[in-house]
């Protein structure tokens, strides 16, 4: 078979079968980030999982940076809630906004209907 | 002549970071001199970059040349335009940042940053390109530097198809938009459909290892058993790879380039891929591509023929191996040598007019 001729049956053969793969996690852009979705993201919630080294043999590294991270958690809380207390407040005002203006252009609508 | 390369970010196992190193060797070899710095430095990288201090003022002379190799968000690279210096920027593309909002914030804020940054670079530089004819249209320009591909550094290819039940390869980073998740379903399909036995190896350096995870739970629940996901390999370990797959799939939504690509020509793999960026124009003929709205079914289908049909396994090995001629590092080479020598020059005529 010919390259050119190769999607052609492929689609083909693909038409003819009725089998599905259960449905299962997909991986989708992030086109536009709904306000349930920013407020979710506003109480910030850092994994320290997350928290390693990249050198060679850096688990004695990784080690002493989750100790350093445990011994400031009082700090690192106060940080995290005054954050998330902008952050919250900012997306509150925002749908606020958005509510706002979606009344007054549903108002405008009707005034010129 | 003296040419500084400047990079957003250097790591072990960075395109961009190999690429510039790549350029390195072949300056030292035309006589040039000149430092690589980046902003941000995997400590992995050891002391082939130096940081971006290095460059400070009066440590580069005024007729150097500084090549800033532009792939992620780096505040610190601004002052780099102020230098008086003539520049070329080489745009290696950064990925949409909607690709990375919900999987890795930090990343997706560089990219948001990186490229509404971009174009303010491109304009502040004396030649913007692209390393695909994609990247650069995307700075308004139509100049090319390719990637410096160097088929021999990768080992010789296998003579004859692989021994043992099909292997299906992918290359690239675990991340969102290189979507080994539909890699996993494709080939699972194909698995169910065509080749019980056949295995899929994804190999590629994970963007944190929470994506990880869910990239391993997704293989272990479709295909249990059948999916390896490895990095950190050596350059001989991933020329094995290559050398015992019968196809590669790339799925990818986003790709300034994809390197692979071209790897998967030299081992003479046949390549299934979706039209996305610069890939038609590094594939051209040479690869079998996909359409958006091809589903799971399709890629299954098309993994069938690409390893089980002789005849197509024999022209796509003769058009990749055309395409890695096109890819030759001495064209890239020469065009690298002219535009930096063009900028020198004029650099050279306006200092003597002035």
């Amino acid at each position: 078979m010919k390259p050119e001729e190769a999607l052609g049956a492929a689609r083909a053969a693909a038409a003819r079968r009725d089998d599905a793969l259960p449905p299962g996690m997909t991986i989708e852009p992030t086109e536009r980030v709904s306000i349930e979705q920013l407020m979710e993201w506003a109480a910030i919630e850092p994994d320290p999982d997350l928290m390693r080294s990249t050198r060679r043999l850096g688990a004695p590294i990784t080690w002493a940076k989750r100790q350093l991270v445990h011994v400031l958690r009082q700090y690192l809380r106060e940080l995290q809630s005054q954050q998330t207390r902008f952050n919250l407040n900012v997306l509150i005002r925002l749908a606020e906004l958005e509510d706002r203006v979606a009344r007054l252009e549903q108002r405008e609508r009707e005034r010129r209907t | 002549m003296n040419v500084h390369q400047v990079l957003s970010g250097a790591g072990p196992y960075d395109a961009v970071t190999t690429q510039a190193l790549a350029f390195r060797a072949l300056f030292g070899a035309w006589s040039w001199g000149g430092r690589d710095v980046a902003a941000e430095i995997d400590p992995r990288i050891g002391h082939r970059i130096a940081p971006l201090r290095a460059l400070a003022a009066g440590a580069i002379g005024s007729g150097d040349v500084l090549l800033i190799h532009y792939s992620a968000y780096a505040p610190k690279l601004r002052g780099v335009l102020e230098l008086p210096q003539r520049k070329l920027l080489i745009s290696h593309n950064i990925t949409p940042a909607r690709w990375f909002w919900d999987h890795d914030p930090q990343a997706a804020v560089v990219c948001a940053l990186g490229r509404k940054q971009l174009p303010e670079f491109a304009a502040a530089v004396d030649v913007a390109a692209g390393v695909s004819l994609y990247n650069a249209r995307e700075l308004g320009s139509d100049t090319v530097i390719p990637i410096l591909f160097d088929a021999t550094a990768l080992g010789a290819p296998a003579h004859e198809d692989p021994p043992g039940p099909p292997t299906i390869l992918f290359v690239g980073r675990l991340a969102p938009h290189k979507r080994q998740d539909a890699v996993i379903r494709g080939f699972e399909l194909y698995r169910r459909r065509h080749a019980p036995d056949a295995r899929l190896v994804l190999v590629g350096a994970p963007i944190n290892a929470r994506y990880e995870a869910a990239m391993r739970a997704l293989a272990d629940e479709l295909s249990p058993g059948h999916v390896t996901i490895e990095s950190g390999l050596t350059p001989e370990q991933l020329a094995g790879r290559w050398r015992s797959a019968h196809a590669f799939l790339c799925l990818s939504e986003h790709e300034g380039f994809c390197i692979p690509l071209l790897e998967a020509f030299h081992f003479g793999v046949p390549v299934i891929a979706r039209p996305v960026g610069g890939v038609p124009e590094v594939t051209g003929d040479a690869a079998l591509l996909l359409n958006g709205a091809d589903g799971d079914g399709v890629v299954a289908e098309l993994l069938a023929l690409a390893v089980g049909d002789a005849e197509l396994r024999a022209v796509l090995r003769e058009r990749g191996a055309a395409r890695v001629a096109a890819y030759a590092p001495e064209p890239t080479a020469r065009t690298l040598r002219a535009t930096i020598e063009a900028l020198a020059h004029v650099k050279l005529v306006t200092g003597g007019i002035g």
